[in-house]
């Protein structure tokens, strides 16, 4: 017996992908055109909601004009003895993939952002209701999010109505942001640890805190709490943090633990702000990659989006190829872009201070949570085009990390003169040689070697 | 990698510490070995090194054999009879002769591409050097030649470099063929293991060639968005000379196109294709024309719009010269393989050549220096133009009703015709003034002629269906991205994440030859079906040039429809025939990229983490040819499935999966070292199916893999029982095979599944870390 026996069209995640171009759509609810709509998911008592209640606020589907653009609202109320409003932004994301199950229903972007379309064809099938879409919403939320007990759900066209509650979305998705971005490591007992990467990097293992998101920079805190309530076996679940071994490094005894058995002793111990020591392991699919730069004493940034060679000459291929695989890599470190907003990004290296590098369009990303200062002191590749200009750069702007040179800069004339020594190697051997007092004498010598093969020596640490 | 050696030779030689007299110095070889990455077990395997892992998969999926002849007719001793078990003079059976079959015509296929491989190189090196780098990519590719890496060894840079790679090859093929001689192996899983290896030389050939013609020739370098390539006879310019490659090796035409370019005619003239040389013209030149695949060979020529041919190897029409001797079109034979009886005019003067071709005084010329090809082929389409005027054979609608009544009504036509079209009623209907159904013919033939070989009256029936298909023909106007070669490292990368998230549920790669059994639309619909699910999908060859041939309901093609990067719902071309390893490239790089694996000489695990882990399919919808067999082939022994259309069946066997015995689906948990049952995925190895719709359903089911995440998983199912209710109206009754946790169920379908767990009596299992390989067992450090 299916699920939605009652819905005129069809639903299921066949229909993700269902594009509805202009000509073909019945009604266009949100979108660019309109300057208020929202989706928006509050947290309420058992007592306040009527379960499965679908409401609408002003015309329903089957009397708005056809091919017009109206302001719209989603407003889904929920409750539960394990909801609370930090999942609100969780079960919030999913209004997207839901809505978008359904055959003839196009829903782009999220909160104040929704842009929906309804397909002509879906409409004459009979999807002419709300409702229809509310039972949708509404079963499938309790079916896959079983910590919701009971929700309910408003649809707005009314304009003024649309305003309103805009108004009040927008205050609650900045109080929920600011939340968010506020909360720190150091008060949650609990991370959460990711193997879906697994799938092919059968040794990599993220560790998500409300701090760090996972290196790909699809998974939260948040996300990762509601994860593991609606599926405690699966590949998203719960670290207790345990002993704080290291405040500085980000060390603790519960990720210790827990890496350890998850990658079968691979990896048995890891920090969580820096990209040295013990860094966090970096899979495939991260989003960026934090590099170090030896004679620079920084880091530079590159994302995959990134297409030329960054400023030590490697590109991103290369470069994501040094520290990827699920291994721990000293001073290769896959990253997502939404860790470089946390204030534990890098820290124990020096965070912003220690950054020297990155591509321009991550600098625009991420610009309103670099200090002001970082605006300045980090190169792009519109700045420098190699570690020499970079050199100037840094220099030009007083960056932090020159002062990590000072000590170094005495023995720059040293390492050249070993440098002179080599190419003049020959000669001076041989002067040394002669003064042993003998001489070599071939002849007739035939010398023959079946194979030479030419190795290149591992470079001394 | 390697340099030959090194000979030195000194009479006398004087320095403060040395008297050196009569010194010889030689080295046999120096091997530059600053590839940092450890050397696998199986570097340059031979043919039975890879035995073990070939038995491991052909024991999964045994051969199932359809022998298309009973009989062997290889050694004087025969004809042997082999129906019902009988054993023939040398002792084989039917099963041992139907594999030692696939083994030929995979070495073949193999040989052909190696072959290929070693002209263009040796040819590349002529003119270039042994130094000229490889840069298949520039930054965005890091791995350069993956399957290379991953069966040699080696790691070419230079156009040197492929030399030695080939020498692997050419040993190979020889050692393959040789073990096909009568009186020999008697094993047919033995022979199977040997075609597989043959399928592996063979994507080596193919890389070789394509990593070397993208090098010098400048090819798109792994660009998502190289340009779209204008296809179909309506996109020729009539008014123009036109000068027609067909085959598979560009050097010819890169002959004819520099020369168009060095005297600035290249707006003067039309330079069309079909098969893999048009694929090839238009990644060298965006203004080539692709006519279409090995199909149109016939309907280009007798059309009249060709004014010079240029044939050069593989899947070229052996009439092909015959059929432009009756259009008055000159012919250049181009390449060694395929001299067509011609008189070798090499070494003559150019004049002397363009003139005995315009004055007709013969039909054609072989010429095997590409160079002089481009000028012969460019001075004579100039002159040869304005005399011939298109001339076309095609009768007009008039001669058609005439010759039409003519018709015995014997069936011959259709009893030859391999896609069983009902030709007869349509002469029949001709013969009362009615062309409607031979012009619908038009769609679903796919231009043998054997129709007109068994008409008994000798009704030039091709000719007719082209006719009256005639304004279909020359609206023919469409666009084929052009070949991109590989797929970037970093766009694998990107796909990673989805992939694991279920975004992307599979990769499917539409490719090889146009034998289709009802036209190329199936190829599109198959194609465009899967785009819009947000798989991604890869195309080459004849199947590229299909998939690009028909329109949306907004007018766009596939190429348009879709964007051309490795992602979710893109559609990537990857090239022509040898660019097919750019496919298999893929997969062995997410091994690399996610997992940083070792590729080099690591074969079999490789190939493990592929056939567990990465949800690819293969169609070949179309596929005719030894060459497409040995394709398929290199993909086996990956462990990646291919699925043929009706046609296929005449490759004799199918590799098929035993759903129905548990025991043949147990897999290790690499975390673990327990056994783990993990169903039927992938079902089939090889496998053959009839229609579009069963190939849809088919195709979902085998992007299944024992790691998927829950979230793939449940995506992988919605897919497969959306497509299986859709075209056989029915859940599939296997869906709980598929099911390890009540998470993979699709969010959709709970209550509909879970009421078949139940009755199934299913029970919860583990997604392990999976593995064919007991060394791959990672025993827990402490």
């Amino acid at each position: 017996m299916s699920m939605f026996e009652d819905i005129p069209v069809d639903v299921g995640v066949i229909y993700e992908g269902e594009r509805i171009r202009r000509n073909n759509m019945q009604i266009e609810l949100g979108g660019p055109k309109q300057p208020a709509k929202f989706e928006l998911v509050r947290a309420k008592k058992m007592d306040e909601i009527e379960d499965e209640k679908v409401t609408i606020i002003g015309p329903d589907l089957k009397d708005l004009p056809e091919g017009g653009n109206v302001p719209f609202g989603i407003l889904i109320e929920v409750a539960g003895k394990a909801i609370e409003e930090d999942l609100e932004g969780v079960v919030e994301r999913r209004i997207h993939e839901y809505c978008n199950f359904v055959e003839g229903i196009m829903h782009l972007n999220q909160r104040y952002d929704i842009w929906i379309r309804v397909s002509k064809k879906a409409f004459q099938k009979g999807l002419n209701s709300f409702t229809h879409v509310g039972k949708v919403l509404a079963r499938l939320y309790k079916s896959e999010l079983p910590f919701i007990e009971k929700i309910q759900i408003t649809f707005i066209t009314d304009p003024a109505k649309v305003k309103e509650l805009h108004d009040q979305a927008m205050d609650v998705y900045e109080a929920r942001d600011a939340k968010a971005r506020g909360m720190k490591d150091d008060e949650v007992d609990t991370f959460y640890g990711c193997t879906l990467c697994q799938s092919f990097a059968p040794t990599h293992m993220c560790v998500i805190t409300p701090q760090r998101y996972s290196n790909c920079g699809s998974i939260s805190w948040f996300d990762g709490r509601a994860s593991a309530q609606v599926d405690p076996k699966g590949p998203v679940f719960a670290i207790e943090k345990g002993e704080m071994l290291d405040a500085e490094k980000g060390e603790f005894s519960g990720i210790n633990e827990t890496i350890k058995q998850k990658t079968l002793g691979a990896v048995d111990r890891v920090w969580m702000y820096t990209g040295f020591g013990y860094p966090h392991t970096s899979c495939g699919c991260f989003e960026a990659m934090a590099f170090y730069i030896p004679e620079v004493e920084g880091y530079g940034i590159v994302d995959r989006g990134f297409k030329g060679v960054t400023v030590n000459g490697l590109p991103f291929s290369t470069l994501a190829d040094s520290g990827a695989g699920g291994r721990q890599v000293d001073g290769f470190h896959g990253i997502s872009i939404e860790y470089m907003r946390s204030p534990k990004f890098l820290e124990a290296d020096g965070g912003w201070d220690r950054i020297v590098w990155m591509p321009q369009s991550v600098k625009d990303r991420v610009a309103e949570f670099m200090p002001e200062t970082a605006k300045t002191n980090v190169a792009t590749e519109n700045d420098a085009k190699t570690v020499d200009e970079l050199k100037v750069f840094l220099k030009e702007k007083n960056h932090p990390v020159l002062q990590r040179w000072t000590e170094e800069a005495e023995e720059v004339p040293e390492a050249e003169a070993e440098e002179a020594a080599e190419g003049t190697m020959f000669p001076v051997s041989t002067a040394t040689v002669s003064a042993g007092g003998f001489k070599i004498i071939f002849k007739n010598a035939k010398i023959h070697a079946e194979k030479v093969i030419i190795k290149r020596e591992k470079p001394k640490r | 990698m390697t340099n030959k050696g090194l000979r030195v030779k000194a009479k006398e030689l004087k320095t403060d510490i040395a008297l050196v007299k009569g010194l010889e110095l030689s080295v046999g070889k120096i091997i530059d070995d600053t590839w940092e990455e450890p050397m696998g077990p199986t570097p340059m395997p031979h043919i039975a090194t890879l035995r073990d892992w070939d038995m491991k998969l052909l024991n999964k999926y045994k051969p199932f054999y359809m022998p298309d002849c009973d009989l062997c007719c290889l050694c004087t001793y025969g004809k042997c009879d082999l129906t019902a078990g009988k054993r023939g003079a040398c002792g084989l059976n039917i099963a041992d002769q139907s594999s030692r079959i696939v083994l030929i015509a995979c070495s073949i296929g193999a040989a052909t591409h190696t072959g290929h491989a070693r002209h263009v190189v040796d040819h590349l090196i002529e003119e270039y050097g042994r130094n000229y780098p490889l840069d298949v990519g520039g930054f965005n590719v890091d791995v350069e030649a993956p399957v290379t890496r991953l069966v040699t060894g080696i790691k070419p840079e230079t156009l040197g470099d492929l030399d030695e790679v080939l020498t692997y090859c050419e040993t190979q093929v020889t050692h393959l063929l040789s073990a096909a001689h009568t009186g020999q192996e008697s094993n047919n899983l033995d022979f199977e293991s040997k075609a597989f290896h043959a399928g592996r030389v063979d994507q080596v050939g193919m890389e070789v060639a394509d990593i070397a013609q993208i090098s010098v020739f400048n090819f798109p370098k792994a660009d998502p968005e190289a340009p779209l390539i204008e296809m179909g006879l309506g996109t020729i310019d009539n008014a123009k000379p036109v000068i027609c490659c067909i085959g598979h090796n560009v050097v010819p035409s890169v002959g004819i196109i520099d020369y168009m370019k060095a005297n600035k005619l290249d707006s003067k003239l039309e330079v069309v294709g079909l098969c893999c040389t048009a694929i090839d013209n238009s990644r060298y030149f965006d203004r080539a024309k692709i006519v279409g695949p090995i199909s149109w060979e016939l309907r280009v020529i007798r059309s009249g719009l060709v004014d010079v041919l240029v044939l050069d190897e593989q899947c070229v029409r052996t009439d092909c010269a015959l059929e432009a001797e009756r259009i008055n079109a000159p012919v250049i034979a181009a390449s060694e393989k395929n001299c067509i009886g011609y008189k070798n005019r090499t070494n003559d003067p150019v004049d002397e050549i363009v003139n005995d071709l315009v004055s007709r005084k013969v039909p054609g010329v072989l010429i095997l220096d590409p160079e002089k090809v481009g000028e012969v082929a460019v001075r004579v389409a100039q002159k040869v133009a304005p005399m011939r005027k298109k001339l076309s054979i095609l009768p007009s609608e008039e001669e058609i009703i005439k010759l039409a009544k003519t018709c015995r009504h014997c069936n011959l036509c259709q009893r030859s015709c391999p896609q069983d079209l009902e030709i007869p009623a349509a002469i029949t209907a001709a013969a009362e003034g009615n062309l409607k159904p031979l012009t619908d013919l038009y769609e679903e033939c796919i231009g043998c002629g054997r129709c007109e070989e068994a008409c008994p009256v000798k009704l030039q029936i091709h000719s007719f269906i082209l006719k009256a298909g005639q304004k279909y023909m020359l609206e023919e106007t469409n666009f084929c991205r052009a070949g991109r070669g590989a797929v970037q490292d970093i766009e694998i990368r990107s796909a990673g994440g989805p992939i694991v998230l279920g975004e992307i549920p599979g990769i499917l790669a539409a490719v090889g030859c146009a034998n289709y059994p009802h036209g190329g639309k199936d190829v599109y619909d198959i194609c465009r079906e899967f785009a819009q699910r947000r798989f991604i999908v890869m195309t080459s060859g004849c199947s590229a040039m299909s998939a690009g041939s028909y329109r949306n309901e907004e007018g766009q093609t596939l190429y348009e429809e879709f964007p051309g990067s490795f992602e979710a719902g893109g559609v990537l071309n990857v090239g022509s025939c040898v660019s097919n390893p750019h496919i298999a490239g893929a997969a062995i790089k997410v091994a690399s990229i996610f997992a940083k694996r070792n590729l080099r000489g690591n074969y079999e695990e490789i190939a493990d983490y592929i056939h567990n882990r990465i949800g690819a399919v293969g169609l070949a919808w179309g596929a005719y040819s030894q060459k497409a067999a040995s394709i398929a082939s290199g993909f086996w022994s990956l462990g990646v499935p291919v699925l043929v259309g009706p046609h296929g069946s005449k490759y004799r066997r199918m590799l098929m999966g035993r759903s129905d015995k548990p025991e043949n689906w147990e897999v290790y948990d690499a975390r673990t070292g327990d056994t783990v049952n993990v169903g039927p995925a992938p079902e089939h190895l090889f496998q053959t199916v009839e229609t579009p719709q069963e190939a849809m359903v088919a195709i979902a089911k085998l992007c299944i893999r024992p790691n998927d995440t829950w979230k793939g998983r449940s995506i992988k199912l919605s897919h497969y029982i959306d497509l299986h209710k859709r075209h056989y109206g029915r859940m599939p009754k296997d869906i709980h095979q598929f099911v390890r946790t009540m998470a993979d169920v699709p969010v959709t379908m709970k209550d509909e599944i879970k009421d078949i767990l139940e009755a199934k009596g299913w029970k919860e299992t583990v997604i392990p870390d999976p593995t064919m390989l007991p060394r791959m067992i990672r025993s827990k450090k402490e």
